[in-house]
């Protein structure tokens, strides 16, 4: 029944899965009903089509409100039955066969038969023009689908789709009703019009400000080996937006806030000494990390890109801005990724070999102590990036780093439309943070590929203002990560990968991201997926 | 004439409204000179003005780079006000981001007066139509939100000091047009003036010798109001995200990113606040003394 | 009279289109769009050529005529269009937002002349005492405050620490205690210092002098004057601070995480969310222009002298 590119017996990233924190087991008492979870959220959100779902506040509230296909288990990463009861994969995975379970609703009474979740892929996995849905991220290669019988739904790939099936278990193919996938792309921003199967649905939304969910008291279709079936134990979760971080905080410690996103890692220990609890969800992808733009001619040159990570002091800028649960980055993708390879080898911190490579690319120091080759000076220009944790203070402690070797770079905070245009453009943003969270090693494509998030900008990639630079090399790297159907093959790949943006050092990985939450002392079963969004399906609260 | 004409004297309430009825009290302070929270405000700014021109006489850190490892102390004598989260000290980022947000307010005020006194002598000097299509035009300006206005000018112009500066003066013009129109048509309503005229003077040779130096004391009484004002909005431009990048320390970006760290550590947040309440209430303390003097 | 208010109207009308077109003109300017920064999002991993539809679809590459003609023409048919950071109608955005912002505007511009009320009668009373110096001075205190950061102390100190209000989920009164203040605060400062003034030149009039002569008590008389000579630099006033109230809205919306035009109006200028700007600064200029028109139109009625005595 489990196909053989089923993630199952990857043992690193299991064990390593088993130590982050998730429900918590310290109360054996016998969960109690009732009650509303007050959470307080950063940011509003955005558009609730499911693929978008990868936006933290869109994936809090779809993965309350959707069920997927299949359930990837946050602590083995075996991927389990939920609406799906069983599949089947073919040698190249290329066709999927998924069973699915009967009696589901979603929440307009409708039914979620084979003939919605065929819907929901043939838009997941080619968009709709008319209706202005993209094409979903963790969708590769998609053909088409079949409906074979009322419960039991087909789909094709143009060539081999490996991550297809982990691709079903994630945020982004939350299944929604057919009469939610008839509305145009730009309305779905307005939560009551998504209809789901999952365990809330959506009560009142107050634009910006608040959203109210109440629990489904016939959901009875939860994934299939978890100990809690049945309705939700909360009557209901309040979503309310609060923006500064001091408010999340105080309100949380104040007693008018039950469980927050984004706490910062300073405020761990009051949090800690209050008895209040801490979640860091890891996020499983591409580490919180320095990317270079080699089409800008400052940074084209490898000894240069190589200096900067050397000029790097990753253990301090942790050891100053973070905490332990921020552990110090090993290699680009994050230790409890699936497809790690430990690249320690290659990375480090030595100020002198740094000095050495930069005089020996031709970079000397000028008279203001900053280096220059050709009279053009080694000034480089970053974003800072609003949702990654404390990122401006980390631009800063490396500016500082740079700074000690004699390359300046500068910070801009800039507004949303500035920073989307001068992102594209290599010669204006040579240096960008980067970071993306995904359970499988196609997260290293999503990343790096040019035709998906280019964080190095490549020529064929969405910046038109790329002269030349393309890497012919990591591309096929890449390309075999998402299409190879063996899995060792596969596994190898990611690890080349790997160990081939260090050798080129595009990028420079920092710290290993988790999503932190804190909680109330007596919110228990809270749970996270596979990349650190909330499930509030087993909370309880013990009040 | 519209209401307008007294609404801009709500704009030098401090000057305006003791220029005209000094208290008994007030008066005999003002002339014998020795009013003692003027001497303050004065000390005030002149402390300020030298850190904005001598920060090293005050401070012997970094204010840009700080200590990894020394991060989040408390105030103590080697940290008079603590340090912040790179471990840089506070005090070091108030003294040197002096410079940053007193010639930011300046050069606010600067764009708001000459392109304010320009409009306003044009309208109450010219009058008929022009007068009214400028001071429409006012009307424009005014009804757009300040913010909304301030923000759009600092994205057009990038992110920096000065552009704040820049985009909080064109917030400032409305008010300095209105008021120094209003100064110009009651000087130029006045009986000298129509002699002045009257006995053939020239437009020109009129306004320069008479008009303008009787209209523009209660405009400079505004000025140095507006000074404290315009630091105020670039704190608050700088507290949205819109003013200095990073590490500039500008007296409001030290507030906003303080602010992250109130659960933790409140001083942070409170020192760069208390210091700009400090400067701006020198400064409209000294315009007060301006409006006296002019009346 | 007619022709006076015809005039009037006509100007306000203007205002407001030229507001309108101003606001076109400096939001097309900036670099990018609402389109493309959201949709370039790489949360969505987009391709070039879907972003390329996607912008079509949109029609925000149109000519800039073509757009400002049909932004304008949905404006004078009451379509704001579609918020597309929010993917809701603008209209809706606002039928939430507007009356919140109102009803923090009204109740802050309330607050701040109840206070200045307060403290000009304190200084009135105080007259000749060192206490008066410190009332007066108060003003100046208030008015060099910036409100953000009068904001999020307010919260530390009565929500974090006294736990008096809670900021979270709070009741519909509690929600606003300490918003209103915040904002109240600043505009509460020239309204006192008019309004002190105004009762020092009551206190050196004839008809004071009289009225005290004949045996009413100096509060009586400051009381039965101060109503009548309060009405019309707050009224004055009015549509001056409508401005500043809102900037206050803005920041004070910001810092309690309130929803509100405030708020909208700062997430809509970092995502350049045209439409929402738009319906923004048309609806804040209908109110300003309004608020004006009816100070300007009504003032004759109010003051019997009819042109204002120049303060200086």
């Amino acid at each position: 029944m489990k196909s053989r590119v089923s993630l199952t017996s990857f043992t690193l990233a299991a064990v390593l899965a088993a130590t982050a924190v998730s429900a918590s087991g310290a109360h054996a008492a016998e969960p109690v009903k009732g009650g509303t979870l007050i959470y307080l959220e950063q940011q509003t959100h955005t558009n609730l089509y499911p693929p978008a779902g990868g936006f933290y506040p869109n994936g809090g509230i779809l993965n309350q409100i959707t069920d997927k296909l299949t359930y990837q288990n946050p602590k083995t990463l075996e991927v389990e039955p939920w609406i799906a009861e069983s599949w089947q994969v073919n040698a190249d995975a290329t066709e999927y066969t998924f069973k699915l379970r009967s009696g589901v609703t979603f929440s307009d009474g409708s039914p979620l038969d084979a003939a919605a979740v065929a819907r929901n892929f043939d838009v997941f996995g080619l968009g709709d023009k008319a209706l202005k849905y993209p094409v979903s991220e963790v969708v590769n290669n998609y053909d088409r689908s079949e409906v074979v019988d009322p419960q039991t739904v087909k789909f094709y790939f143009k060539k081999p789709s490996p991550g297809f099936l982990q691709g079903t278990s994630v945020i982004g193919s939350g299944l929604v009703s057919l009469k939610t996938l008839t509305l145009p792309f730009e309305t779905l921003g307005d939560a009551t019009k998504i209809v789901g199967s999952g365990p809330f649905v959506v009560e009142s939304e107050t634009l910006g400000k608040e959203l109210n969910l109440k629990a489904r008291e016939d959901y009875a279709w939860g994934p299939a080996k978890l100990e809690h079936q049945g309705r939700a134990y909360i009557d209901g979760i309040s979503y309310i937006v609060t923006g500064e971080d001091s408010v999340r905080i105080g309100a949380l410690l104040a007693g008018q806030a039950d469980l927050i996103r984004q706490i910062q890692a300073y405020d761990e220990p009051q949090v800690e000494s209050q008895d209040f609890r801490i979640y860091a969800a890891s996020t499983r992808g591409v580490n919180n990390s320095i990317v270079f733009r080699p089409d800008n001619p400052l940074v084209a040159d490898v000894k240069v890109r190589k200096a900067l990570s050397l000029a790097t002091n990753t253990k301090e800028i942790v050891s100053t801005l973070f905490s332990a649960n921020y552990p110090v980055a090993t290699s680009i993708l994050a230790s409890s990724a699936i497809g790690y390879a430990d690249e320690t080898a290659k990375l480090g911190f030595d100020a002198e070999k740094a000095k050495a490579l930069l005089d020996e690319a031709g970079y000397k120091p000028g008279a203001d102590g900053i280096r220059e080759k050709d009279g053009r000076k080694l000034v480089l220009t970053a974003y800072e990036s609003l949702p990654q944790p404390q990122n401006r203070a980390t631009l800063q402690l490396v500016a500082q780093q740079w700074g000690k070797v004699g390359v300046t770079l500068n910070v801009l905070a800039g507004d949303a439309g500035s920073r989307t245009v001068d992102d594209l453009d290599p010669l204006k943003t040579p240096v960008s943070p980067a970071m993306v969270g995904r359970a499988d090693p196609d997260v290293l494509k999503s990343q790096y590929y040019p035709k998906n998030r280019d964080v190095l900008r490549q020529k064929g990639g969405p910046s038109d203002k790329v002269q030349s630079f393309v890497d012919p090399k990591l591309n096929g790297i890449l390309e075999t990560i998402a299409t190879e159907p063996n899995r060792e093959k596969r596994l190898k790949a990611a690890a080349e990968a790997q160990a081939y943006v260090l050798d080129q050092a595009y990028a420079i990985p920092i710290f290993e991201e988790p999503q932190v939450y804190a909680s109330a002392p007596y919110v228990n079963g809270l749970a996270f997926e596979a990349v650190g969004r909330p499930s509030f399906y087993s909370v309880w609260l013990d009040k | 004439m519209t209401s307008f004409d007294i609404l801009d004297r709500r704009s030098v309430p401090a000057s305006a409204a003791s220029a005209a009825t000094p208290s008994t009290a007030a008066r005999f302070r003002v002339w014998r000179g020795i009013s003692p929270s003027l001497v303050l405000a004065w000390l005030v700014l002149a402390t300020v003005l030298l850190w904005a021109m001598a920060p090293g006489l005050f401070t012997v850190y970094n204010p840009v780079e700080g200590v990894p490892g020394g991060q989040l102390k408390a105030p103590s004598a080697a940290h008079l006000l603590g340090t912040d989260s790179l471990g840089r000290d506070l005090f070091s980022r108030i003294v040197h981001g002096s410079v940053h947000s007193l010639t930011g307010a300046l050069a606010a005020v600067g764009v708001g007066l000459l392109a304010g006194t320009t409009i306003g002598i044009l309208a109450g000097s010219v009058g008929g139509w022009i007068d009214d299509l400028l001071m429409r035009l006012v009307d424009v300006l005014l009804s757009i939100p300040t913010l909304l206005l301030s923000l759009s000018i600092i994205i057009l112009l990038g992110f920096g000091t000065f552009n704040s500066a820049i985009a909080v003066g064109a917030t400032a013009i409305a008010g300095f047009s209105r008021l120094t129109r209003s100064e110009v048509v009651r000087v130029r309503r006045s009986d000298y003036v129509e002699a002045a005229f009257g006995s053939g003077g020239s437009f020109v040779k009129v306004l320069w010798r008479h008009i303008l130096p009787n209209s523009l004391t209660s405009v400079f009484a505004f000025t140095a109001l507006q000074f404290g004002w315009a630091l105020l909005q670039i704190s608050t431009l700088g507290f949205l995200g819109y003013g200095a990048p990073p590490p500039t320390p500008e007296w409001g970006l030290l507030i906003a990113e303080g602010r992250n760290y109130l659960a933790t550590a409140w001083w942070l947040t409170a020192a760069p606040g208390l210091i700009v309440v400090i400067v701006v209430l020198s400064a409209n303390r000294i315009s007060q003394s301006f409006g006296r003097a002019g009346s | 009279m007619l022709k006076f208010v015809i005039a009037r109207i006509g100007q306000a009308v203007l205002v407001l289109w030229a507001a309108f077109t101003l606001s076109f003109v400096l939001l097309q300017a900036m670099p990018g769009d609402a389109v493309l920064i959201k949709f370039l999002n790489p949360e969505y991993g987009l391709s070039p050529e879907q972003i390329a539809e996607i912008r079509a679809d949109y029609a925000v590459d149109g000519s800039l005529f073509a757009q400002y003609a049909a932004s304008l023409g949905n404006v004078l048919t009451g379509d704001f269009g579609y918020s597309v950071r929010a993917g809701v109608p603008v209209s809706a955005q606002l039928a939430v937002n507007l009356p919140a912002t109102l009803t923090l505007a009204s109740l802050g511009f309330a607050t701040a002349v109840i206070l200045a009320a307060l403290l000009a009668f304190l200084s009135s009373f105080s007259a000749g005492s060192r206490l008066r110096d410190l009332i007066q001075s108060i003003p100046a205190l208030f008015i060099s405050i910036p409100v953000f950061w009068l904001g999020i102390m307010l919260i530390q100190i009565f929500s974090f620490r006294l736990k008096l209000v809670p900021v979270i989920h709070p009741g519909p009164w509690e929600s606003l205690i300490l918003p209103v203040l915040t904002l109240a605060v600043p505009i509460s400062a020239p309204l006192a210092q008019i309004l002190i003034r105004n009762l020092d030149e009551i206190e050196t009039r004839s008809f004071v002098s009289v009225a005290r002569a004949k045996g009413a008590s100096r509060g009586r008389v400051l009381f039965r004057h101060v109503a009548r000579n309060a009405v019309l630099p707050v009224l004055t006033i009015a549509g001056v601070l409508f401005g500043e109230l809102l900037a206050g809205a803005v920041v004070t919306e910001t810092v309690f995480g309130l929803s509100g035009i405030g708020s909208l109006t700062e997430r809509a200028v970092s995502y350049q969310d045209l439409a929402v700007l738009q319906a923004v600064v048309i609806v804040s200029a209908a109110i300003f222009v309004a608020i004006n028109l009816i100070v300007d139109l009504a003032y004759p009625f109010l003051d019997p002298r009819l042109k204002p005595r120049a303060g200086a």
